[in-house]
């Protein structure tokens, strides 16, 4: 098949979707893309895994301490009751949007340019969740009994959850959530391990591979039973994105805590979800494109879109900050004006309340400008500083809002303890582990998709040059 | 719903049940309340054939030795090993030796589960408070006050709360001994025996007793024994915080030392020269009450003026105050003495001349004050605390005198103590005698002298000196390790005895259950000397009040009656008639002790709200009880004003060397508002060195600094500030409403006594603004839910005009509902579980600030925001209102607490109740669940007490009715702050309350519907003072 001479780059912004798509092949792409499965593991990847593990002993040390003597071992108090725990858990499902948003919402709007991020994007989604989905549970007094009695199963007793609260809704939206998110990332393997399965060099890698591919060999009727599920899933997902942010921001909005008590808390949580999401996106694709050879196919364009999705959620983000303040000050209630401009912005955390403002209001605006959306430095620097101003934003909302409400003989300080810290650090380390393994065993990149991306710019006569549709 | 047809076949019913054998009745019984009643038919080889067929099989678990004997297996000695450890635990819960008596005569009969109440009496200073004590199955679990007793009148305080949680101490002495020798009562019987008879020899001219002040009639007819027996032998009566003062004083004044009794009901006036009176003293409980009887908004609220150096409860209520050093009290008296003479009341006309040309206050103040004594003469009250010198007190029984006071607000009357004084200079002369050589067996029943004695007494290395050192005491305190014998001490609540509250009338302390750790009582020490360390102080107490003749005829009868009711009638004593003053020798003898002061800064002691003198330094529930005023935990600290620290450059914790004469301790600071500049005040009662675990390592010991002849304070003490910090455990770390300058509404209200009765004043708008009115109620989402066809529908009132912050709620709560404590760790993380707190909040300037308190539990929203955010339903509503707890369901995200916007949620962070020994386990209330680890709690209204009168109101076949009905902290309440029953009955105090002029909803505006509520505090200040600033604040 002679390959047509493809012109894949926009004439306005000249930056190619397939890097040198035009000396590709699909065999090029396989050998490429599958390339990091098969080269044993480098000193660099041990070194990344080594570092991994020992934060996640770290987590193992620190829940089972957690588990033997109690939340005492956190700095947790009356009033605040619910401190890293929970800015965690928010901080982690946060992360985990981007990769539905990416694989669900993308897909369904036909940007192409999401193929070559997808499988990344999901596989932290789902390593996100798992992270999340700890703190929900050891973070009660007594996670023995939190592990079922959240779950409404039908008892002799005939004590039901409490429906009427978050927290129970919180269970439901986010267990359906990681379900959904496990299902549609494996679903899109699916093609992948097949060719996995089919390149793999020994009988045991080949059996392992096989079994996981479910026997997909590739026929056409494979293909198109793939592609309807794959879109359902989507389908499913798509409600999810928004669905379950606005549940965990219901667990606040729902509350009589100023600085709680807000109606504008789904969107712009699910806003900072997807900023946040992104941005986590970037800190790991950036170093990932690099060392996995991956650089034809995640290229500046999908860097430099993903900057301008930041910009916009960034956006959100702040109007939703400029919001909770006017709401404060035009609803005329004391406690609310009290907890945005005094508690937040003079108080004892203050700093953690300007480091939010600078991270997640200042810093975005910088992709406003071509050249710095566009240099790759500057927009990793940005979104590690946007997922600190992401974790501070959730401290502000937490901590800061409970450690000082109505009365004020009531009020008390928060210090994390160690394990707070190890817990936080730990999760980092459970992330990083899942992920330094997905890499090892599974391709970063949709593989299946890049083909037949590479297809489609080839021969769809109505495709965009650029490979993109408005 | 009427059980009145039940009734009777009810009562028949039970008269045919089995009645039950009563705490003390000789008959065997069946029902056995503990192991080792029940073994006593059965000596112990009997109870190990209950293990051969059940638990403990021998020929099952063990193995053939090869001496043809059972040799038991690993398995089955730890089976018996945790049986006997559990055992001990359960044996060491034994009734009294001795018939004891409940304070209600019910029918006789005893159900198991169901509480007695026993009346006693306890002495803090030697004179009695009546308690009554309530007892499951033998073990004493909660005190109350005796409302038949003249000085508790059903209330108690915080040191008489404590006493459950003491009893089960495990740290107390178990073991008397000789040196480290283990001595048996028996042998020590005999030991004194031999040594009394070569005392006897010479008259016991080497026998001392160094006693604490007691007023029992019965140790006091001891003493007179063994004085016959040894006419040269002595008793002396120390206590580190006698008010030795106050004897001398009425000596200058009237010629005789008397005790005043003040009786604040009948005063309009009050002047307070730095008298704590409502926190601290003989008379605090009564003089609460009285005092808060006067406090109702209305023409006749009393007024009440304090001048003292250190912010106290007294001072917190006061209508004005004025601060400065312990040392110019004398001066400012004199001043108002002397300008009284000069407004014609003859009877000072004496004492004109002496004013003192230092007048650092305000001279308005004193007019004022003088004009307001003046207009209610014979009906007000000058009343001098304990720390002022006998010129001082003699001065104020002199104007008290003059302005005919006499009689109506107070009167003197011959102390009951069996020595007028028991401060430093009667144990000034012990010491000498001890220097000099002449003391041979020193018997120490008071409470921990060398601990409590001034420094320069050099007590401990003293005692060396004596050859037979005895010491009585509950713990291995200092004076145990100084001394060479060491008797443990029977717990108040373990001992007979009798004790007269300050009027004179007499209780008898009888013992709730055996001393549990061997502990000797005071009367067999005592009896050892007149040979009768055998006998028993049940059977010599008895002996004695047989002889008294105050039961003619049925001796056992009226015994019986007089420890039923808790008080032995016709006891009481009357006053002093007839007392005049010459004014002409009083202005001499007291002119020389009111010189100038000296210049440099004070140095004031304290005794604490908390630990007293020391002795309640072992008690978890008292070390982490917040400072009333200071909120303050697990420390103590020099406290200073605002001004004194800044001059120096301090900071709240940073340490400082207290230098005074030639001793030096180190000390960390606390400001505190409302404090007299130049004077560092010191409380003492911390810096234990004894064998106490909980006190050891508690604080600074104020005491290295206290000399015998400045016990309470002098001039000229150094602060150096040193690198070191501590960081205290502070219960409310902000002093004022609105910490960092916010507009919220304050949760406390408080006016003037004339905002209050001006129907038109802004106070009403302000509190009509927060609470409901039924023509515009708050916007709800779900209709509200109506109680009106319950029962009941209980609720709480809390008058904040009557709640002076004493603290005896909390400690009342603590002991009725299992609460744990948390050390101070934890405290200070904010993790403290005290279901009621008093919240202390400032108002005014940081020098003369007025204080609030508001006592803050749960209450009991009707729109509870706790309620629905629990995931698993462990929060509810009940029919009758009350928000619940469902401890067995709780998880723990604690989502409730955060949701809780009054933050009166308590969640057990840990588990805390691994730290309770056996013994604290058996003080628990069975009544109340005791928590785990992971669990939420919070006030439950008493729901236990609401229970348990539902059940007896229901056999009866009635409704329960208003008053009968107490939650723990209404009950512990001295002042009657808090108010607790049904709104349905419209004629319920509570639903009176709910409807004063005065109530407002905390937290209104969140629309929570509280079903607690408080009534606003008023102040009635003197209109010729003008309103003191209310603006501003500080954090």
């Amino acid at each position: 098949m002679a390959a047509p001479q493809l012109d894949v780059r926009d004439p306005l912004e000249p930056v190619a979707l397939i890097e040198g798509a035009a000396g590709h092949t699909d065999k090029t792409i396989n050998d490429s893309l599958l390339a990091h499965v098969w080269r044993g593991a480098g000193k660099g990847w041990w070194a990344c895994f080594a570092v991994a593990l020992s934060l996640l002993g770290m987590l193992v040390i620190s829940i089972s301490w957690t588990l033997y003597k109690g939340i005492g071992t956190w700095g947790n108090n009356i009033p605040v009751g619910w401190a890293f725990g929970i800015i965690n858990f928010v901080w982690w499902i946060g992360i985990g949007h981007a990769g539905t948003l990416i694989s669900a919402i993308l897909l369904l709007f036909q940007q192409k340019w999401r193929t070559s991020i997808n499988r990344f994007a999901e596989a932290m989604t789902l390593f996100a969740v798992i992270c999340a989905l700890l703190f929900p549970l050891i973070h009660t007094g007594r996670p023995w009994f939190a592990a079922y009695w959240l779950l409404p199963y039908p008892s002799t007793n005939g004590i039901w959850p409490q429906f009427k609260s978050p927290l129970t809704w919180d269970v439901f939206a986010v267990s359906t959530y990681f379900t959904i998110s496990l299902l549609f990332w494996f679903l899109g393997l699916v093609p992948d391990l097949a060719a996995l399965r089919d390149s793999s060099q020994s009988k045991m890698k080949r059996t392992i591979y096989g079994m996981l591919a479910m026997g997909f060999r590739g026929s056409g009727r494979h293909w198109a039973e793939y592609k309807w599920s794959y879109v359902l899933l989507a389908g499913l997902s798509t409600p999810l994105v928004l669905s379950v942010h606005t549940i965990v921001s219901f667990d606040f909005a729902t509350s009589v805590i100023p600085g709680w008590h807000t109606t504008i808390f789904p969107p712009y949580f699910v806003a900072g979800a997807v900023f946040s999401g992104f941005a986590m996106v970037m800190t790991w694709m950036i170093p990932a494109r690099r060392f996995l050879g991956l650089k034809h196919v995640v290229t500046m364009k999908h860097l430099e879109n993903m900057n301008k999705i930041m910009l916009v959620t960034g956006m959100f983000v702040s109007y939703g900050y400029l919001m909770e303040h006017f709401i404060a000050w035009y609803s005329g209630d004391p406690y609310e004006f009290a907890q945005f401009f005094y508690t937040r912005m003079r108080g004892p955390m203050k700093g953690i309340y300007w480091t939010m403002i600078f991270c997640n209001v200042i810093v975005p605006q910088i992709f406003w400008s071509k050249r710095w959306r566009t240099s790759i430095p500057v927009m990793w620097f940005a979104s590690i500083l946007i997922n600190v101003g992401m974790w501070c934003e959730r401290y502000n909302i937490v901590i800061t809002s409970l450690h000082r409400d109505f009365i004020p003989s009531k009020w008390e300080n928060y210090m994390p303890t160690w394990v707070d810290i190890s817990l936080f650090a730990g999760t980092i380390g459970l992330f990083s582990t899942l992920f330094l393994l997905f890499l090892k065993f599974i391709p970063a990149v949709a593989v299946t998709e890049v083909k037949e991306l590479r297809h489609e710019l080839a021969h769809d006569p109505t495709a965009d040059p650029v490979g993109e549709t408005h | 719903m009427s059980c009145d047809d039940n009734h009777e076949a009810r009562t028949k019913d039970r008269a045919k049940r089995r009645s039950l054998p009563i705490a003390g009745q000789t008959s065997s019984p069946k029902y056995w309340r503990s192991v080792e009643e029940r073994d006593r038919t059965s000596p112990v080889p009997g109870a190990a054939n209950e293990f051969a067929g059940g638990t403990f099989d021998v020929a099952q678990y063990g193995q053939e030795d090869g001496n043809g004997g059972n040799s038991v297996s690993r398995r089955g000695f730890m089976q018996v090993a945790s049986l006997s450890t559990a055992m001990a635990a359960v044996g060491a819960c034994t009734k009294p030796a001795h018939k004891i008596v409940p304070f209600v005569r019910r029918p006789e009969e005893v159900t198991p589960g169901n509480p007695l109440h026993f009346a006693t009496a306890y002495g803090l200073d030697g004179y009695a408070s009546g308690l009554l004590v309530e007892s499951h199955e033998g073990r004493p679990t909660k005190i109350e006050g005796n409302p038949a007793h003249p000085q508790t009148l059903g209330a108690t305080t915080s040191f008489e709360q404590s006493l459950t949680l003491s009893v089960y101490d495990d740290d107390r002495a178990k073991q008397i001994r000789s040196g480290t020798r283990p001595l048996a009562w028996r042998t020590f019987l005999a030991e004194t025996a031999a040594r009394t008879s070569q005392l006897g020899q010479n008259g016991g001219a080497g026998l001392r007793f160094l006693i604490s002040p007691t007023t029992s009639p019965f140790l006091g007819d001891l003493r007179k024994r063994i004085l016959d027996r040894f006419p040269s032998a002595k008793f002396v009566s120390y206590s580190s915080v006698a008010d030795d003062g106050a004897t001398d004083g009425t000596k200058l004044a009237f010629g005789k030392p008397l005790i005043a009794r003040h009786k604040v009901a009948s005063a309009n006036v009050i002047v307070s020269l730095d008298a704590d009176f409502l926190g601290e003293g003989n008379e605090q409980t009564r003089l609460s009450r009285e005092f808060a009887a006067r406090r109702e908004p209305s023409r006749q609220m009393n007024r009440l003026y304090v001048v003292e150096p250190a912010m106290t409860i007294t001072g917190a209520m006061a209508d004005h105050r004025l601060r400065m050093p312990g040392g110019d009290v004398g001066a400012f008296l004199a001043s108002l003495v002397s300008m009284m003479a000069s407004r014609g009341i003859a009877a000072l006309a004496p004492l004109a001349s002496l004013t003192h040309g230092q007048r650092h206050w305000d001279p308005k103040w004193l007019v004022a004050v003088a004009t307001d004594l003046e207009r209610n003469r014979g009906n007000s009250l000058v009343i001098v605390g304990r720390r002022q010198p006998a010129a001082v007190h003699a001065l104020a029984a002199a104007l008290n005198v003059a302005l005919g006071n006499l009689g109506n607000t107070v009167e003197y009357a011959t102390p009951l103590t069996s020595d007028p004084t028991a401060g430093v200079a009667p144990l000034g002369t012990l010491v000498q005698e001890i220097a000099g050589g002449g003391v041979d067996t020193l018997v120490i029943t008071a409470s921990n002298p060398v601990y409590g004695a001034p420094v320069d007494f050099k007590l401990a290395k003293l005692l060396e000196r004596v050859p037979n050192s005895i010491y009585f005491g509950l713990y291995e305190d200092e004076t145990a390790a100084a001394c060479k014998t060491m008797i443990p001490a029977a717990h108040p609540l373990e001992s007979w005895g009798d004790l007269r509250a300050t009027d004179g009338t007499v209780s008898i302390v009888q013992p709730l259950i055996a001393p549990l750790w061997g502990g000797i009582q005071e009367a067999d020490v005592l009896a050892a000397f007149v040979g009768e360390g055998d006998v028993g102080a049940h059977a010599l107490l008895k002996k004695f009040w047989k002889t008294q003749g105050k039961a003619p005829g049925d001796f056992d009868g009226t015994w019986e009656r007089w420890l039923a009711d808790g008080i032995v009638p016709g006891t009481a004593a009357p006053a002093e008639a007839g007392l005049t003053v010459d004014g002409q020798a009083l202005a001499q003898a007291v002119a020389p002790a009111l010189g100038a002061a000296r210049q440099g800064m004070e140095i004031a002691f304290a005794s604490d709200p908390k630990m007293y003198d020391g002795r309640f330094a072992n008690s978890v529930w008292l070390q982490e009880l917040p400072h009333p005023i200071t909120k303050l935990t697990w420390d103590n600290a020099a406290m200073v004003s605002e001004a004194t620290a800044k001059a120096l450059n301090l900071e709240d914790g940073d340490v400082v060397e207290i230098s005074y004469r030639d001793r030096r301790i180190d000390a960390p600071i606390l400001r505190v508002p409302g404090h007299a500049d130049d004077v560092v005040t010191l409380p003492l009662g911390y810096g234990r060195t004894g064998g106490e675990k909980v006190a050891a390592g508690i604080g600074f010991n104020a005491g290295e600094l206290r000399f015998s002849d400045a016990p309470w304070f002098d001039r000229g003490v150094r602060l150096e500030k040193t690198e070191r910090q501590i960081k205290f455990s502070i219960t409310q770390d902000h002093w004022t409403m609105a910490p960092d300058g916010r507009e919220t509404p304050p949760p406390v209200v408080s006016a003037t006594i004339a905002e209050v009765l001006n129907p038109h004043s802004k106070f009403h708008t302000e509190v009509e603004d927060r609470r409901p009115d039924p023509e515009h109620p708050q916007p709800v989402i779900h209709k509200p839910v109506d109680y009106s066809g319950q029962p009941y529908k209980w609720a709480m009132a809390v008058d904040l005009n009557k709640c002076t912050g004493c603290s005896a709620c909390v400690v009342a709560c603590q002991s009725e509902n299992n609460i744990t404590t948390v050390g101070k760790e934890n405290v200070r993380k904010g993790r403290e579980m005290q279901w009621i707190r008093i919240d202390r909040y400032y108002t005014g300037s940081f020098e003369d600030p007025e204080v609030v308190t508001q006592p803050l539990a749960c209450v009991h929203c009707e729109t509870a925001p706790c309620e629905y955010v629990c995931p698993v339903n462990a929060t509810v509503h009940s029919d009758e209102g009350l928000n619940e707890m469902v401890y067995n369901r709780c998880i723990g995200t604690r989502y409730c607490s955060n949701n809780c916007p009054y933050k009166v949620r308590r969640f057990n962070f840990l588990n805390y109740i691994n730290d309770y020994s056996a013994a604290r386990e058996l003080g628990m209330n069975p009544d109340v669940t005791v928590r785990t680890r992971g669990i939420m709690e919070k006030c439950t209204y008493c729901v236990q007490r609401i229970e348990r009168k539902r059940i007896s109101t229901r056999i009866e076949g009635r409704m329960i009715q208003d008053g009968e009905l107490l939650t723990a902290c209404q009950q512990g309440c001295p002042t009657g702050a808090i108010v607790f029953g049904s709104l349905n009955d419209s004629n319920s105090k509570v639903s009176q309350l709910h409807a004063d002029p005065r109530r407002y909803d905390l937290l209104y505006e969140i629309g929570t519907r509280p079903r607690t509520v408080y009534l606003a505090r008023v102040r009635n200040p003197n209109p010729e003072l003008g309103q003191p600033e209310k603006a501003g604040g500080h954090e």
